[in-house]
């Protein structure tokens, strides 16, 4: 939960605001994509959550208790996947549960079962270099998920991928968040990938990033059914979704006309 | 030109070079168009070769030269990596250490290792202690910037991956610290050996009872080129001997290198 989250930073000693009074929620269970130009500060928004940066002023909450730091309950995947190149896909995985003090038997039971659910099951002993991209980030998500984190945290985790690749791996993340739903914060520059994966989309104005508006997209998809199609280019035909892709571009083009008038 | 046929054609085409150089220094040297006492003729050097290996040179036989040289060496590289290594490493995590351990090593970096073998011949006289601390000295430099930048070389993200995944310190600096240093570690080793080697040299050139140094040295007063000529291959064989040993270890500790 962010409340009024201002973020300045500095540069040549002038202070840039980066974020100003941002305020939102994620529910419980519930997948929220923040979609905003390049420099809104979406990835600000992020850090903070993951408590790898703090605001200036405002608080950010999870779960009720202030963040003070990183944590394996607020788990993050990054964009660039952010494997240790000298583990195994296995080592990888069971990393954070070691951390956490986890005993073998449990961890291995574990991992087994996320890396049969990523289709990983027969690459455990490969190292991340040896990996095309899109298996290197359903690594990086698996090692997120067999920690069962009360939040994700995803930093435009498909963004580094190549575009069939980032389809496969949207329609899975949606087949995984179906079976297993999880809180979940996304960031992402694109409007598409927001309405196909998110509950709602918090839309975001450029800098200092303000929230400009929540769209919610949960509703629509449970009234027209999306779910009943395997495949997102079925969704993305669908008239509710164009409608809503097409609002949110709206707002996002408008903010862009007010900035740019602006001296 | 698949990557094997270019290794080949590569290899066939050092090798030519190699023996072509051979060609001219044995047919220079038999036309008498290489002078002998600037470059000795290759039989002259085998007769060298062999009166070393089996009767002793310089105070002993090459095998000694060689043994005695390479022992110096490595005590020198090991003392100065184990300290080095460490050293380093906490100078590129902690700011602390770096804020308090680098004006020191500031002032020591430009000083060349040869400069510390009169104070080293002051502390510890002629004997072995006095070249394995001047080795030390050079060996200790590129050790610890090297493990410095090897920390520093790490990606952020994966510093902040670790931190998110909640793993504790210990395992932290074990491993995620430690093996995302070690590249720039290993070169930091090579440079190292290189120097130590240099240093060696130098030293028991300049006071010696055994050692590859001091069979050179000898070979000098003796005006003897042919000697020479095998101390200067047995110091470049013990030095490739022990770079190639150390790249072994360096694939063994980085496995997930593998080509």
């Amino acid at each position: 939960m962010f409340d009024r989250v201002t973020r300045t930073f500095e540069r040549d000693g002038q202070p840039v605001p980066a974020l100003a009074e941002m305020s939102f929620t994620v529910r419980e269970r519930e997948f929220v994509a923040i979609v905003g130009p390049s420099g809104c500060g979406k990835t600000t928004c992020m850090r903070m959550a993951a408590g790898l940066e703090f605001p200036t002023s405002g608080s950010v909450t999870v779960g009720g208790r202030g963040v003070t730091g990183p944590g394996p309950e607020r788990a993050v995947v990054f964009q660039q996947f952010a494997l240790f190149p000298w583990k195994t896909v296995y080592e990888n995985i069971e990393f954070g549960l070691r951390g956490k003090g986890i005993a073998r038997g449990e961890r291995a039971e574990r991992i087994a079962r996320q890396l049969e659910l990523m289709g990983l099951r027969d690459y455990g002993s490969a190292y991340p270099h040896q990996l095309s991209g899109g298996m290197q980030q359903r690594v990086a998500i698996a090692r997120s998920y067999v920690l069962d984190p009360g939040v994700l945290l995803m930093d435009e985790p498909f963004g580094a991928l190549d575009a069939q690749t980032r389809v496969v791996m949207q329609e899975e993340l949606v087949k995984l968040s179906r079976v297993n739903p999880r809180t979940v914060l996304f960031i992402t520059h694109s409007v598409e990938e927001a309405v196909y994966l998110a509950d709602r989309v918090v839309v975001m104005s450029p800098r200092p990033g303000r929230m400009r508006e929540v769209v919610d997209v949960a509703t629509v998809r449970a009234a027209e059914d999306w779910d009943r199609h395997e495949r997102i280019e079925d969704v993305m035909d669908q008239q509710s979704f164009v409608r809503l892709r097409t609002r949110i571009w709206r707002l996002l083009r408008e903010q862009q006309a007010t900035a740019t008038e602006q001296p | 030109m698949t990557a094997g046929a270019d290794r080949r054609f590569r290899l066939a085409i050092g090798t030519a070079t190699v023996l072509a150089l051979a060609a001219i220094w044995g047919v220079g040297s038999a036309g008498q168009w290489i002078a002998p006492i600037y470059f000795p003729p290759p039989g002259e050097v085998w007769t060298a070769f062999v009166q070393v290996a089996v009767q002793g040179y310089a105070d002993g036989m090459l095998h000694q030269h060689f043994l005695h040289s390479c022992l110096l060496v490595l005590y020198g590289f090991v003392a100065a990596v184990a300290v080095g290594v460490p050293l380093g490493m906490l100078m590129g995590w902690s700011r602390r250490a770096e804020a308090i351990l680098n004006p020191a090593f500031l002032l020591l970096r430009p000083i060349p290792p040869l400069a510390w073998i009169p104070l080293a011949i002051v502390w510890l006289g002629l004997g072995d202690a006095a070249k394995v601390l001047v080795i030390w000295f050079a060996a200790f430099v590129p050790s610890v910037i090297n493990s410095y930048a090897g920390v520093r070389s790490i990606e952020p993200h994966l510093l902040e991956a670790a931190r998110s995944l909640g793993i504790p310190r210990a395992m932290l600096l074990r491993e995620v610290l430690f093996p995302g240093a070690l590249p720039l570690v290993f070169t930091g080793l090579r440079l190292s050996l290189q120097a130590c080697w240099t240093t060696l040299v130098a030293g028991e050139l300049i006071g010696a009872i055994t050692g590859l140094g001091h069979l050179l040295y000898q070979g000098g007063l003796d005006i003897y080129p042919a000697m020479i000529l095998v101390g200067m291959v047995a110091v470049a064989l013990a030095g490739g001997l022990m770079t190639a040993l150390l790249t072994l270890l360096e694939a063994r500790a980085m496995p997930w290198r593998g080509r």
